[in-house]
């Protein structure tokens, strides 16, 4: 490759500075840690109108990952592929329940789906045609949880309000095993990743139990006593560690050592309802790795995200409602959570879409057709006109910069143009306030924002009234504007009289400053309470006492923005002074 | 003994004839800059006084392109001709008369052609005639005068002109013309016959209404343009058709002058024609003609270069120099020609682009803001270590300029703002310091508010990279004090704590909190957050200071001292008091001694002992700077003289450093300067990398002190080195320094004694004296934080104590 010349730099003087808002503090807290950047990084879609609580929520293992959500008496299929598209329709929907679903269970082929209600019955669906194959009824009070073994196609796991774990072989519509032990409702249960015969089951009596079906006399083979109504239990991938949520805490247990607790998270405020195991992609080194978290929703409204390699939260998300159930789909693209107000928050995260689809194709031996050789380019085909453009530079090549084109927004340029009207009208239109205040205290810089306002017409005079009616309260920027809505009040009456627009801007602007006066008054009387200045104290009973007359023509309301900005001024101050106080 | 921070711009400067070396004249100098590099290459030394002119010998022959010859003008009255390759003077002409402006046009003229014949080479000076004062008027003392150079003489009697102000002479690239503006007139001479002495010159005059401020001939036809304070530019064509070349006949010249029709040409003016642009705003100082001939270079206060096309008047634009613009100089090369700057810069430009090669950089001038803002200090800041001064500049920028080298290190704009000279001033930088490593900065600047609406004050603290040596903004705090101005920043010896004290009534420490971000590169990101907040009865804070241990802080509340533990922020003790408020706050070195200078109708220079809390002794002075060395006991103070002192015995000099050791009022070297107004004071500490260039007569000294004038001009001495006193009586002629002690230390001693009697008056009797008044001890005994009283045991012994001591003075 021909070696770049460089074009002898000339160096200029000219600066150009871009008119800016001022600069925000940065709050104290750290920056956004990689975990939490991740975490935010699921766009969140909201599927609203569900009608009632979202009692469970569970994805298909087979790609696309469906996923299920169970709500009143009806079961919806959702694709995570139209999700991303906006849509929020269900591609499915199942609703031939007599009660309402409690449970539902994805086999591991992601072909059929089980579902218990309370009702006592248990179902299991096609997935494709919705028709109930099979219906499993034993149990005599609700059932509350169904789960299919993760290593197990042919049984299932149910169990309810009787206190009685059933183990079921699906084709025969039988019960295997009927496991006795629990002394309240059994709320949950998860089955070993590792063993097809293993299963936890969690109740209302505290305990948690562990299973073995190839147990003899049907009693549990260990048994924990999470101190709380046992609402969810999950295996952990590894299979030697379990987590129990119940009340505000999630614990987590070492099965293999014998039932120990290892640690209690306890950082919701209410009933922790519902946990999942997450994943979480890292990159140490360069080299990516997928960790393993626990996602735990709760009542409070919170979304945890729980570390237990490193006994941490690691994220927090809040939510509107109380959460009742959570799941985070295989590809780890896909999270969902489901309220007790029929919405389901399903977040999914940017990625390649047939990243599976493609390995599949692989490995059943289709060979994307490779990309036809590229045709030579020619004079007549446009792309020719843009060869080379994208050439990356190598190793050795001396690159030429251009000097970064400064980008002007339109007020820039007619400031540089010393059309001082003409720029505040433009940045007044644009709806910025950060960037009017800036062009406004850039004219005070040059002594001709006064003369600005009496230029302005009358439409523009209402722009500007508007933008200061919402803004001169404001506290940040009150300072400039509280003495520039009082100058602009004084040199526009006369235009101000005479047009009934802007005698309704001006009426907007008074109730915002009322507005204003009463909160600082409140917070005076809070100071008060709080401190005790006898000082300041006497001074804003003072001004609290004074009485604001109800302004018959709003043209005089120069004089309550005097003791406004007065009021203003104190009240910012007692404003954080309230802050600080409590 | 150095000097430097002259001025570049005080006459045009000159390209040598390979437009290799740019010869400028500062001051008593002419510097020889390299055009490649910008950096200084030799001096010509010798002049004794402001030299106003440099004029580069042309070759007579493209062999003779190499050979280095100037001739340089002075106020001092001589005509020096110089080899500046050397350097080396070749010979001197004394006219005694100072000498404004130089043209020689016989250069460019005459091409050597005869051998045999010898020629005098004959100059035209402007020069004021001081002998002649008693018979004359003052207005006509400025003369044109002619000036035969090889017989080192002035012409005879021959007066050509005289003017009220000195002119500065401008000849034609031709050399066939040169001129002079005076008030709304132009004169033209045309020189004549080279070989005669006496031959008379002819002279023509051109009108115009307005005062004109420039001139340029035409490099080959005979058209001169004008610049006027209004802006506009005027072209005449064909000037002195009628004078110098119809050299007979009055009858024709009457002819002509009816037939003609002249447009634009007033009155009866010796000119074809007159045309007028106008782009310029305000006054246009530069004018040239390009060597061509086709194009008129023009600029002025705007900062604007305008390329004139002379045939069609088109314009084309170098904009925003963001200094007025004082000269254009084309070189030999015609790609390479200079721009002078008011701010002190000689900017190269590469020609016909017009971008801007190399800067010779000048310490910038002190920016002149009007009497609106309290609380301005002189916008000085020095940094011991690397002896690099930090000065506010009119471009609210910040411009670092090494003390050694002479010559700008860098600028950092602090106010992100278009300048544009000649506006109103709105946003001024009020202060500036650097830490003492000299890596962290901190300014502040205000914002002054449109009829009492958008005043801002502002904050800002900046860190140097540890590779490059660029200040980056790394905190910006707005409205520190509320709306109330800052009055002092300082920083603590650490670096890590910066302290502001505002006139609202409280001082702010302001602490460092630095962490290294690990990213692509170490990056570390220093973040300034308010530490403690003090406020001392509500007195506005007008000074403040860091001991060397940074264990006290000491902040001055109008007329009191406070100190302060800046860590904890207890107050520890109250001093007091002054007559007039405090401006300048400072610990002596190591010692434990505090210099407070107060201003205003009683001025006093304090010095109170830290151990004892009391006054050791004080004078009444008008303060303009203090400075005191890391490790010395020393402090030099800048004072300035009162009016009545001035005349009499110092010979202008308005000022005086004084040198003193803290324990004892009489000072032991005293310093007499000019320009002490605006002035600052620092001792620089010497690194041993620079030792060499420094020495001074074999030895090299430990610290200097670097005094800087109002107009930035500096000079750096060893304090305590007589030799070098010696030698600064002999070369400080203009800026500073009859020293006045000698060898008798009692001599300086005496001397101020003798001038001032005044000073006597507030020296105290008695060294020491308790710093309470006595009469109402109770008053300050008190005073300070009701949880920082001492014991009541100790209060009632210091109460009365102070009783007692009352009781048997007033029984003495």
């Amino acid at each position: 490759m021909a070696e770049i010349r460089a074009e002898e730099p000339a160096s200029t003087i000219s600066k150009t500075f871009l008119i800016k808002p001022k600069l925000k503090s940065k709050p104290r807290s750290l920056p956004q840690t990689p975990e939490s950047k991740y975490w935010s990084s699921f766009k969140s879609t909201k599927i609203p109108n569900l009608v009632s609580s979202i009692s469970s929520l569970s994805f298909s293992p087979s790609p696309p990952h469906l996923f299920a959500a169970a709500y009143s008496a009806s079961v919806s299929l959702f694709s995570p592929l139209s999700l991303s598209d906006g849509d929020v329709s269900p591609s499915s929907t199942i609703s031939s329940f007599s009660d309402v679903v409690s449970s539902i269970s994805f086999r591991n082929d992601g072909l059929l789906l089980a579902a218990s209600d309370l009702s006592g019955l248990v179902q299991v669906f096609d997935v494709k045609t919705r028709t109930p194959l099979r219906r499993l009824r034993s149990h005599t009070r609700p059932v509350r949880f169904v789960k299919y073994p993760v290593l197990d196609k042919l049984h299932l796991l149910s169990g309810g309000d009787d206190a009685v774990v059933k183990f079921w072989d699906v084709a025969g519509e039988s019960v295997v095993l009927d496991l006795i032990g629990h002394k309240d409702y059994v709320r949950c249960s998860d089955c070993s990743p590792v063993s097809p015969d293993l299963f936890v089951t969690g109740s209302y009596d505290h305990t948690v139990k562990v299973w073995d079906v190839r147990v003899e006399n049907s009693r549990s083979v260990l048994e924990v006593n999470h101190g709380k109504p046992v609402e969810d239990v999950i295996y952990l991938p590894s299979g030697g560690l379990i987590a129990t949520a119940g009340g505000n805490s999630v614990k987590i247990w070492d099965l293999i050592g014998g039932g120990r607790m290892v640690y209690s998270m306890e950082s919701h405020n209410k009933t922790v309802t519902s946990i999942c195991v997450g994943r979480v992609r890292k990159e140490n080194d360069g080299a990516e790795s997928m960790e393993d978290r626990i996602l735990s929703v709760g009542l409070d409204g919170y979304m945890k995200v729980f570390d237990f390699g490193n006994m941490k939260v690691t994220h927090s998300m809040r939510f509107p409602a109380p959460l009742m159930s959570v799941s985070f789909s295989p590809d780890c693209r896909t999270r969902v959570i489901g309220t007790s107000n029929g919405i389901i928050f399903a977040g999914r995260r940017k990625g390649k879409e047939n990243v599976e689809s493609g390995r599949v194709g692989n490995v059943l031996g289709f060979e994307s057709i490779s990309e036809s050789e590229r045709r030579v380019l020619k004079p007549t085909y446009f792309r020719y006109f843009h060869r080379g453009q994208s050439e990356k530079p190598t190793e050795g090549d001396y690159l030429v910069m251009r000097n970064k084109k400064i980008k002007l927004a339109e007020h820039d340029k007619l400031l540089k143009k010393f059309r001082h009207k003409d720029a505040l009208v433009s940045v007044l239109s644009r709806k910025n306030r950060e960037n009017v205040v800036a062009v406004m205290e850039e004219l005070v810089a040059r002594k001709k924002l006064l003369k600005c306002v009496s230029n302005l017409d009358s439409d523009e005079l209402g722009l500007l009234l508007t933008f200061l009616s919402k803004n001169a309260t404001m506290p940040r920027y009150s300072s400039l504007l509280m003495g520039l809505t009082k100058k602009v009040i004084e040199m526009r009456v006369e235009d101000i009289r005479n047009s009934d627009a802007l005698k309704g801007h001006i009426r907007n602007l008074k109730r915002s400053i009322e507005e204003e006066l009463r909160i600082q008054h409140s917070l005076q009387e809070i100071q008060a309470l709080g401190t005790s200045r006898a000082s300041s104290v006497n001074l804003f009973s003072g001004l609290g006492n004074l009485h604001l007359p109800s302004l018959q023509t709003s043209l005089t309301s120069a004089a309550l923005l005097t003791s406004a900005s007065l009021i203003l001024m104190f009240g910012n101050k007692s404003r954080m002074a309230f802050v600080n106080f409590f | 003994m150095m000097r430097g921070g002259r001025s570049l711009v005080s006459s045009p400067p000159a390209f040598s004839n390979d437009a290799k070396k740019l010869l400028v004249c500062t001051s008593n100098t002419v510097s020889v800059f390299s055009t490649v590099t910008g950096l200084l290459i030799t001096s010509l030394e010798g002049h004794t006084a402001l030299v106003t002119s440099v004029i580069v010998v042309p070759p007579s022959n493209p062999a003779a392109k190499v050979l280095c010859y100037c001739w340089t003008a002075s106020l001092d009255g001589t005509i020096r001709y110089w080899d500046f390759s050397l350097p080396e003077l070749m010979k001197t002409i004394d006219i005694r008369m100072p000498i404004f402006s130089m043209v020689i046009p016989s250069f460019l003229d005459v091409p050597a052609e005869e051998n045999g014949k010898h020629q005098d080479l004959f100059a035209y000076v402007s020069i004021e005639d001081a002998k002649e004062t008693q018979e004359r008027t003052k207005a006509s003392r400025r003369q044109i005068r002619k000036c035969n150079l090889s017989k080192s003489r002035l012409v005879g009697r021959l007066i050509l002109g005289e003017t009220r102000k000195p002119e500065v002479l401008t000849v034609s690239p031709s050399g066939k013309f040169f001129g002079i503006r005076n008030k709304c007139k132009l004169h033209i001479w045309k020189v004549l016959d080279q070989g005669s002495e006496r031959a008379a010159v002819r002279k023509i005059t051109l009108h115009h209404t307005k005062k004109i401020t420039v001139i340029a001939f035409h490099p080959t036809q005979r058209i001169i343009a004008a610049g006027d304070v209004t802006g506009r530019i005027l072209t005449w064509r064909g000037f002195g058709n009628r004078a110098f070349a119809a050299s007979n006949g009055v009858a024709d010249q009457k002819l002509i002058n009816v037939q003609e029709d002249k447009p634009g040409v007033r009155d009866n003016d010796d000119a074809d024609s007159c045309s007028t642009w106008h782009w310029h705003s305000a006054e246009v100082n530069v004018l040239s003609f390009s060597s061509d001939g086709s194009y008129l270079y023009s600029g002025g206060k705007e900062g604007v270069l305008v390329v004139w096309q002379l045939d069609t008047g088109k314009k084309k634009f170098l904009p925003r120099i963001g200094s007025p613009l004082l000269y254009f100089i084309d070189s030999p090369d015609p790609t390479l020609s200079s721009i002078s700057c008011a701010d002190n810069q000689i900017h190269l430009l590469k020609m016909p682009s017009m971008g801007i090669l190399k800067t010779i950089s000048g310490i910038k001038a002190p920016c002149c803001y009007p009497d609106m803002y309290e609380g301005l200090g002189n916008g000085i800041a020095f940094d011991q270590t690397a002896g690099i001064v930090a000065v506010r500049t009119e471009n609210y920028c910040i411009q670092f300029y090494s003390l050694f080298d002479d010559r700008g290190v860098s600028e950092v704009q602090v106010c992100e703002r278009n300048h544009q000279p000649g506006d109103d001033v709105t946003v001024i930088v009020t202060s500036v310091a650097l830490s003492i490593d000299g890596s962290l900065m901190s300014t502040s600047e205000v914002k002054l508010a449109e009829e009492g609406i958008g005043g801002l004050v502002c904050l800002k603290f900046w860190d140097a990279g540890s590779q490059n040596k660029e200040f980056s903004l790394s905190t910006i705090v707005y409205e520190p004090h509320r709306d109330a101005g800052i009055s002092a920043v300082k920083f603590h010896p650490s670096g890590n704590m910066v302290v502001s004290s505002s006139f609202g009534g409280d001082f702010k420490v302001w602490k460092c909190n630095h962490d290294v971000i690990q990213n692509d590169q170490m990056r570390q990101n220093f973040s300034w957050t308010c530490h403690a907040v003090g406020s001392y009865k509500k007195k506005p804070m007008t000074a403040a200071a860091f001991s060397a241990d940074g264990s006290v802080l000491a902040v001055a509340a109008e007329t009191l001292i406070t100190l302060w533990n800046p860590y904890k922020n207890v107050l520890l003790a109250v001093l007091g008091e002054t007559l007039t408020p405090i401006v300048n706050l400072s610990f002596v070195g190591k010692s434990d001694n505090l210099v407070a200078a107060s201003c205003g109708s009683n001025p006093q220079l304090s010095v109170w002992n830290m151990s004892k809390l009391s006054l050791s002794w004080s004078y009444k002075l008008h303060i303009e700077a203090v400075a005191s060395a890391v490790d010395l006991s020393s402090f030099a103070a800048l004072v300035l003289l009162p009016e009545s002192s001035k005349k009499t015995t110092f010979k202008g000099m308005d000022g005086v450093i004084l040198l003193f050791n803290a324990t004892d009022p009489v000072p032991t070297v005293i310093w007499s300067v000019r320009k002490a107004k605006g002035g600052a004071l620092c001792f620089v500490q010497v690194s041993p990398s620079s030792v060499e260039e420094i020495s001074i007569d074999g030895k090299a000294p430990e610290v200097l002190l670097a005094y800087m004038n109002g107009d930035h001009e500096y000079v750096l001495f060893d304090p305590y080195c007589k030799d070098a006193r010696e030698v600064s009586v002999s070369q400080k002629e203009g800026l500073a320094a009859h020293d006045h002690k000698g060898q008798a230390g009692q001599y300086g001693y005496a001397s101020i004694y003798g001038e001032l009697p005044e000073f006597d008056r507030k020296r105290p009797e008695a060294p020491w004296v308790p710093s309470f008044p006595s009469d109402r001890p109770w008053e300050t005994i008190f005073s300070g934080s009701s949880h920082n009283l001492p014991p009541l045991t100790k209060l009632c012994s210091a109460f009365l104590e102070s009783l007692l001591e009352k009781r048997t003075a007033a029984a003495e």
